[in-house]
């Protein structure tokens, strides 16, 4: 009982992390109707941006906060530069562009920081909580996690039903011609989808860096299962990412504790194929003409 | 297809081609054709010269030109790409001194990012470009085992393989040669510690799903009771991108009183975390590869301080290593009062100073120095008259009693191709002296017992008996 009680509550804390990286993937998706491959690449350069500032001994929260002002001008700046010029072209130019990026952006860190593999350090204590007297696989750094992925799903998600800038930003992605004759700026509403989601992106980096082996590549492998569950989760919905990053990491948590850890990939490929087979949307999207 | 059989050269298919009024591409084609057999017949007069007048590739009368493809970029290269700029320093301390028999050595290590298939393409430019003599101090195993056959192919010495892999002594590849125990080896010695010393614990695993961990829980098993093992895990090196919670959760509720790790450096810190976060704290057994604490130890010590403590990668805080219990070849570079550390030390400062500054005495940078001693004897063995095979008799004629700062002999015969024939069991202690690195100071070791011997076949462990050797006298006064 305890063992499952431990790999169920690993399996959250890592699916939580998978779902904040995903989070930004559907945020983007969903605000400019690209799928951006340097998301990781990008939380990697503002979580080094956080790692230099640390080291400059003014403390955690401050480094936090920079490494979000960080994103959301990384955001800007790589939309208006680089994303712009393929926005209306066929979605395989916005691949490479994108894929060119992350090779980029690790190439640049690499160049500046290293490629030494580091610790980076917690917002909170990842000493397991007791329960009764024994301590359980989750920390309050893993709390921490919870909090933060739940608040972003849910301003993800107000943002887009509920307010008119959301409404305007996902006319802008899906139909741009009809969203700049009813008056949308629509140029305006895809940089800021960029900077909001590269925003996500950035915390997000603070959170996985932790519990991981810092370097320029350590977004990498997480960036592939966040991709899992932001596809498991349809995609273009907040609380498909943030259940298919649960269900993600519980996939891979069980796989790991009673089939054999070396055969975890697979456990991640083959939830993929079965949801997929039954339903290709995803689990939470609207099932519409479009297909991405 | 007449033009480029009869043989009448380049210049006289130009006028045949004008005559005929073939299109451009035919010619182009047909002049390659000329031209590549021009080649052919000058490249075979090249190897049949050399032949005769029986001067090896890559060795003059003042030079001996050897390579290596290493990680300098890349995943695998945090550590690794210190061993062979530390290589060099012994090989510029021998320059200094007049050579090897005259010969200076000149080493040219290029990147392979470790990638074997950059290691096929860097080998063969090595090979056919610049003409090297052997390649010593190559690293990785899936890298290496990529051009093993090439190399033996064009019967090219694959020297010291930087790896444990079993691979390395087989007679199907006379010209390759391992340096650093087998794998299989420091599984021996540690499960016969972990038997001895731990009667009746139960026992748990946790190992890396490829050759090397593979390899270190064969040795394990031909020692541990199988009775006793009460829990094996694994994990997949390519995929893992969190701390292995579901692992650790199985090794606990198995109830594992020791639990052995055959890890590399991250992933030790990624099994330490969650036994950290559950408070699990059984007796941790690691094998050497991932047990160094200058490279595990700032990672750890991140992982520990929370709301952003110091992120400084020298803190001594490093409480997780505290008594892992390791294997170890070399002396302790903590232990200042060795002679092949202080002749380490004095090398690395007068020889490579750049090395010195940035990464000081630590477990790579004494790796390298370690095999660069060693094939400097291999050399002088080979005798004035330097061939391959003369160099690859010699380590199998002489190399067990080669001088090398290895805690027991190496084990070469003409048969056997793998390194250090043991390991002692060390113990990272918070008492011992620590290890001071231009990167901070992190715990030193404690010797617990050994050094002692084995095979990486069915013999048995047995305790070391010889004595260890003191550096030549010559490199102690004048490093």
């Amino acid at each position: 009982m305890r063992l499952f009680v431990n790999i169920t509550l690993g399996g959250v804390a890592e699916g939580l992390i998978f779902s904040s990286v995903a989070l930004g993937l559907v945020l983007i998706f969903r605000a400019t109707n690209i799928i951006n491959f340097a998301q990781g690449a990008m939380a990697m350069l503002t979580t080094f941006i956080a790692f230099s500032v640390l080291g400059k001994g003014v403390g955690y929260w401050p480094a936090f906060l920079v490494a979000l002002a960080c994103g959301l001008l990384l955001g800007g700046v790589v939309q208006l530069t680089l994303v712009r010029p393929v926005q209306n072209k066929p979605p395989l130019n916005a691949v490479i562009v994108t894929f060119g990026l992350l090779i980029f952006l690790e190439g640049i860190a690499g160049a500046i920081w290293g490629n030494t593999n580091r610790g980076f350090p917690a917002a909170f204590s990842q000493k397991g909580l007791v329960v009764g007297k024994t301590a359980v696989a989750f920390s309050h750094f893993d709390i921490f996690i919870v909090v933060a992925v739940l608040a972003l799903s849910i301003l993800v998600g107000v943002l887009f039903r509920f307010t008119t800038v959301g409404l305007r930003m996902r006319a802008a992605a899906f139909a741009p011609e009809a969203a700049r004759l009813l008056g949308v700026r629509v140029g305006r509403l895809l940089t800021l989808g960029w900077a909001l989601a590269a925003v996500a992106g950035a915390l997000a980096g603070l959170l996985v860096a932790p519990t991981s082996v810092f370097s320029p590549g350590y977004m990498d492998l997480i960036l592939v299962y966040a991709f899992t569950a932001a596809v498991l989760g349809g995609l273009d919905s907040p609380l498909g990412a943030l259940v298919g990053g649960v269900i993600t990491g519980l996939a891979l948590a069980y796989v790991g504790g009673y089939l054999g850890g070396s055969l975890q990939p697979i456990g991640a490929l083959v939830l993929l194929i079965v949801v997929l087979m039954i339903r290709p949307e995803g689990i939470f999207s609207q099932p519409t003409a479009r297909r991405v | 297809m007449a033009e480029s059989t009869d043989g009448s050269g380049p210049g006289r298919e130009h006028g045949m081609e004008h005559a005929s009024g073939r299109r451009v591409g035919a010619s182009v084609k047909t002049l390659a054709m000329a031209g590549s057999v021009v080649a052919l017949v000058a490249t075979a007069l090249t190897f049949a010269g050399p032949a005769g007048a029986a001067p090896t590739t890559g060795v003059t009368k003042n030079s001996i030109n050897i390579g290596a493809t290493v990680p300098l970029t890349g995943v695998a290269a945090p550590g690794y790409d210190e061993i062979a700029p530390a290589m060099n320093a012994v090989f510029q301390w021998v320059n200094a001194h007049g050579g090897v028999y005259g010969r200076k050595i000149l080493y040219n290590y290029v990147d392979d990012a470790y990638n074997p298939s950059q290691t096929t393409t860097q080998t063969r430019k090595l090979v056919l470009q610049d003409q090297i003599f052997a390649t010593v101090g190559s690293l990785g195993t899936p890298t290496q085992l990529a051009v093993q056959g090439f190399l033996n192919a064009e019967k090219i010495p694959q020297l010291f393989v930087e790896s444990g892999c079993n691979c390395w002594s087989n007679a199907k590849y006379p010209y390759t040669t391992g340096w650093e125990p087998p794998y299989t080896v420091d599984g021996k010695v540690l499960g016969a510690y972990i038997k001895s010393h731990f009667k009746g614990k139960k026992i748990g695993y946790l190992y890396q799903d490829d050759e090397f961990g593979q390899d270190v829980v064969k040795g394990l098993d031909m020692e541990i009771p199988q009775k006793s093992v009460v829990s094996r895990q694994t994990y997949n090196v390519a995929t893992l991108a969190g701390p292995m919670t579901s692992q650790m959760s199985a090794l606990q509720s198995a109830g594992a009183q020791v639990v052995v790790l055959a890890t590399v450096p991250a992933a030790t810190a990624l099994a330490l975390l969650p036994a950290y976060t559950l408070g699990f704290k059984p007796q941790f057994v690691l094998d050497a590869v991932g047990a160094d604490p200058a490279t595990v130890g700032p990672l750890l010590s991140s992982f520990t301080s929370a709301g952003g403590g110091s992120t400084s990668q020298a803190s001594a805080a490093v409480g997780l290593l505290d008594g892992i219990i390791t294997n170890a070849y070399l002396p302790a570079e903590n232990d200042l009062s060795n002679p092949w550390i202080q002749v380490d030390r004095k090398l690395l400062q007068n020889y490579a100073p750049s090395v010195w500054k940035k990464y000081g005495l630590d477990g790579n940078t004494e790796y390298g120095l370690g095999l660069a001693y060693t094939f400097v004897q291999a050399l002088q063995k080979a005798g004035k008259n330097l061939t391959r095979q003369g160099l690859v008799n010699a380590i199998a004629k002489y190399g067990k009693s080669f001088v090398t700062p290895g805690l027991v002999p190496l084990g070469y015969t003409s048969k056997v191709h793998f390194g250090f024939e043991g390991d002692s069991v060390v113990q990272i202690s918070p008492s011992a002296a620590q290890i001071v690195t231009p990167n901070g100071s992190f715990p030193g070791f404690t010797t617990l017992a050994g050094p002692y011997v084995t095979s990486p076949g069915k013999g048995p462990v047995k305790k070391y008996t010889g004595k260890a050797s003191k550096p030549p006298a010559k490199l102690s006064k004048t490093a």
